[in-house]
């Protein structure tokens, strides 16, 4: 399989499926190709900026795994939302066993 | 008005009272730019995006109201004022000297706008990732100790000659793979391209700055034939060689390759320079600080939390251009197209509104990371892992090794360059001793 579905639920509510989103991408590349409210990926995915930022949806916390220590020395710079579901979606690398992968997007402030 | 006092006044909150006349004053008056915050403050207040005579620009003041110019980069554009701001009054005269002497005028391939910007970008996100820098920090941290060696005896140094300003060198020049060079022609070529965007430059200095261009042109050019024909492990090869798999010829073209060499290694040095001035300058005056840095100094979290907000409260770059390419609602006003602006980051971090007692160091700040030293939107620094960890190892190292570090002259003594994009100590003179 060479491309997954993700759904990004929007600060705003609205639900936002991508049917094709290509394994291999980071969730941020493929919601900021698509215009995703809140997804604005600054730093290209450099793992710096946190305007990626995303909560997993519980039932998929397990597959899509915790942040590593660098992720989240950039978490803890925006700990006024972050949650323990929290993760930046440009560390977020889409995988066959992602499909279905759910999220709300961050607030930033 | 005295310095200790204006700090003293501004770090208790709320901030209060005298308001600077916005008529008269302006970032052309070099002792405004030395104390700009209450100037930063009456623009919030009472006309955020106001038109400053003196330098001919919209300074654009609130941090929501950057956020709407970020938000939209084609329409504030970085390329389309280049010409008007570049070598402000004297580009075509600029440019032939660099076309004679300098091996060619590159203009530069990251200073445009999507979608040319984007593909630039792209290859050079990939250098500076935060987990490719982390792999850096045994290296960084070997030049920091080796620069304070060299003084750690004698009790005394300039901070931004002695340490600040080689430290970034060689650390660009190491990335970039440049194995041979004279650290004090690269701080001068890098005053004379930052030259190039303050603003302050009459005639004659800007016929040197060229002239000095040129020599940074031809440096560069060198170090790149080297490696056309045999890459090496280097950022230098990464640019030239950069293809995507679907390219035949490589990504960039030799123009690009030394706009862009050039470009990392100015925008790396001196504001990464100025961020440690501002480092050891806060350090020195703050010995309260010292003592808490040195309990804390293995633990990662308080260095990496300490620096986002040291470079919050002293942001180095104190704001850089933009131009209309139509007209425009920003913040109450109807800007025309065209309009030269210059985007307050050092504003937008004092913005009380977002940050609450904004003159405090406060460490805990949970919203931290909203901090705007590094711009935001498409072009927000490209190098911002790199400035961080370097600002962070340089902290580490230097209370690591040395205590009771004092400033070595009056603190309203302190200049700074003169320019309006950044706001950089000049010289800094220091007294310390060994641990
Ligand atoms: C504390 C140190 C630094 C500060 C405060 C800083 C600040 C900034 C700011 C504010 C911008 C935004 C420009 C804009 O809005 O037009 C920027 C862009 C840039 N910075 Fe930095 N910078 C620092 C260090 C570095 C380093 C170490 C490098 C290179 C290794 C670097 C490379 C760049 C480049 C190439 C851009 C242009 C990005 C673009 O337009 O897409 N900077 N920097
Ligand atoms: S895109 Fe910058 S942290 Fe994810």
């Amino acid at each position: 399989m060479s491309t997954v579905t993700v759904t990004l639920v929007q600060v705003d509510g609205e639900v936002i499926t991508i049917e094709d989103a290509p394994v291999g991408e980071s969730l941020m590349e493929v919601a900021r190709s698509r215009g995703v409210d809140g997804i604005l990926g600054d730093c290209g995915g450099g793992c710096a900026c946190a305007t990626c930022h995303v909560y997993v949806d519980p039932a998929w916390e397990a597959k899509v795994g915790k942040p590593d220590d660098i992720e989240e020395m950039t978490l803890d710079m925006v700990s006024h939302v972050t949650r323990d579901n929290s993760r930046l979606s440009c560390q977020i690398k889409l995988a066959p066993e992602l499909d279905g992968l759910r999220v709300n997007v961050a607030p930033a402030d | 008005m005295s310095t200790n006092n204006e700090s003293a006044r501004l770090d208790s909150c709320p901030v209060a009272g005298h308001e600077p006349s916005l008529a008269s004053a302006s970032l052309k008056d070099p002792e405004l730019r030395a104390h700009p915050n209450e100037f930063y403050w009456t623009m919030r207040h009472r006309d955020p995006v106001h038109f400053d005579e003196g330098i001919g620009m919209w300074l654009v003041s609130r941090f929501e109201d950057l956020q709407a110019v970020f938000a939209d980069p084609v329409v504030f554009s970085v390329e389309a004022g280049f010409k008007d701001s570049y070598a402000k009054g004297f580009f075509d005269e600029f440019k032939a000297i660099l076309e004679a002497e300098g091996g060619g005028f590159f203009p530069d391939a990251i200073m445009t706008d999507p979608p040319e910007h984007t593909r630039v970008r792209k290859l050079m996100e990939q250098a500076f990732t935060a987990h490719r820098v982390k792999q850096l920090e045994p290296e960084i941290t070997d030049v920091v100790s080796g620069l304070i060696d060299r003084f750690a005896d004698q009790g005394h140094a300039d901070g931004v000659s002695d340490f600040a300003v080689p430290m970034t060198i060689e650390i660009i020049c190491a990335q970039l793979g440049i194995r041979e060079f004279d650290p004090e022609k690269i701080q001068r070529w890098s005053l004379a391209v930052t030259a190039q965007i303050s603003q302050m430059q009459d005639r004659e200095a800007m016929v040197r700055n060229a002239k000095d261009i040129c020599d940074l042109q031809n440096f560069l050019i060198a170090e790149i034939r080297k490696r056309q024909q045999t890459p090496q492990d280097d950022l230098l090869s990464d640019l030239i060689h950069a293809r995507a798999e679907d390219e035949a010829e490589n990504t960039l073209t030799f123009e690009e390759v030394v706009s862009l060499a050039r470009a990392l290694m100015i925008a790396g040095n001196e504001t990464t320079a100025t961020a440690l001035g501002n480092l050891l300058y806060f350090l020195a005056t703050r010995p309260e600080m010292q003592r808490e840095l040195y309990e804390h100094i293995d633990d990662d979290r308080y260095t990496t939390r300490f620096v986002e907000e040291l470079l919050r409260l002293e942001p180095p770059v104190r704001g850089l251009a933009r131009t209309t390419t139509r007209e425009v609602e920003l913040g109450g006003v109807t800007l025309p197209a065209g309009a030269h602006m210059l985007l307050l980051y050092a504003s937008a971090n004092d913005d009380e509104t977002v940050f609450e007692c904004p003159r405090k160091f406060d460490m805990a700040r949970k919203n931290i990371g909203r901090q705007m030293a590094f711009g935001g939107g498409v072009h927000r620094c490209v190098g911002l892992s790199l400035a961080r960890m370097e600002v962070k190892v340089a902290a580490r190292e230097f209370v690591r090794r040395l205590k009771d570090i004092r400033l070595d002259m009056p603190v309203e003594d302190v200049r700074y360059l003169p320019t309006v994009a950044t706001r950089s100590i000049e010289h800094l003179p220091l007294t310390f001793s060994k641990r």
